[in-house]
């Protein structure tokens, strides 16, 4: 691609005259995030997915262990009621516990 | 960054990762989009906007792409016409102002900031600048970026006889500019 007077393409090569301010692609592309909706990839690497999942577990646990805690309590207290009802029938004998509905029933 | 078009594809069509896989196509394809767009228009600052509004347009159009071609075919296809809209409005609004479009591009090229190279470098881009606005499209992706003809066909919808005849044109054209100002 010689020309007549010896400028060839190949002496101007394929370099461009041009340049572009510092940084501005990546800037570019956050724009276009942000834009788009798209969460900056710099947050994304600021917390790992393992981090995520820990985190997930943690609020789990702090969450369900107060339910979990009040379930088994109601549940011991039900079972101290009853057996604490079971243990003052044992002590009354039959005749004693007639008397006493007998008597409730006729003050009423 | 080469990211697979195949699964960027797949992503794009689903919502839940169409952001992220968007996110990524742009921080593939920026680079050579922006120098495809600032060939043509030359000032880096309407070369910032012609590369936004390409990208904003993908994202709205992203439902219209069907696949039947690649990612970057329909990127530079958007990036193009974009580009030549834009320049197709700076003419009409500088209509009454200057005489001609090598006038304009001039005044765009000699005002830009992000403007350096020797002397040779900005000789061949004044040449490029008295080409008809098609060849000087064809030259500069064929010149500076090597594009196959077949790619370009696929990019313009123009032949590849016919995309070759223009890319000679546009040589001989530059040769004879450079062989009058020695």
């Amino acid at each position: 691609m010689k020309t007549n007077k010896n400028i060839s393409f190949e002496e101007i090569g394929k370099e461009l005259p041009f340049s572009v301010p510092e940084n501005y692609f990546e800037q570019f592309a956050s724009r276009i995030d942000e834009q788009i909706g798209y969460k900056s990839s710099g947050a994304r690497k600021l917390f790992k997915p393992w981090m995520y999942m820990a985190a997930a577990v943690f609020v789990g646990i702090m969450v369900l262990t107060p339910v979990s805690y009040n379930v088994n309590n109601k549940r011991v207290i039900a079972q101290n009621k009853d057996s604490y009802e079971s243990y003052v029938l044992s002590q009354v004998d039959e005749t004693a516990l007639m008397d006493c509905y007998v008597d409730d029933a006729s003050k009423k | 960054m080469n990211p697979n078009e195949k699964d960027l594809q797949i992503q794009l069509s689903q919502p839940n990762k169409r952001a992220g896989a968007f996110s990524t196509l742009v921080r593939s394809y920026q680079e050579r989009l922006y120098w495809h767009i600032r060939k043509m228009v030359l000032s880096h600052e309407d070369a910032n906007d012609v590369l936004q509004n390409t990208f904003m347009k993908a994202w709205n159009g992203l439902d219209g792409f069907r696949g039947d071609s690649q990612v970057s075919t329909w990127l530079y296809r958007i990036a193009t016409n974009e580009t030549l809209t834009f320049l197709a409005n700076k003419r009409m609004r500088n209509l009454q102002s200057i005489d001609n479009d090598e006038d304009m591009m001039l005044q765009n090229l000699q005002a830009d900031t992000y403007l350096n190279g020797n002397e040779l470098q900005l000789k061949l881009q004044k040449a490029i600048l008295t080409l008809p606005e098609k060849q000087r499209l064809v030259f500069n992706m064929k010149y500076f970026d090597d594009i196959t003809y077949e790619q370009m066909e696929s990019i313009l919808g123009t032949s590849v006889g016919a995309l070759k005849a223009s890319y000679h044109h546009a040589v001989k054209k530059i040769e004879k500019i450079f062989s009058e100002e020695e």
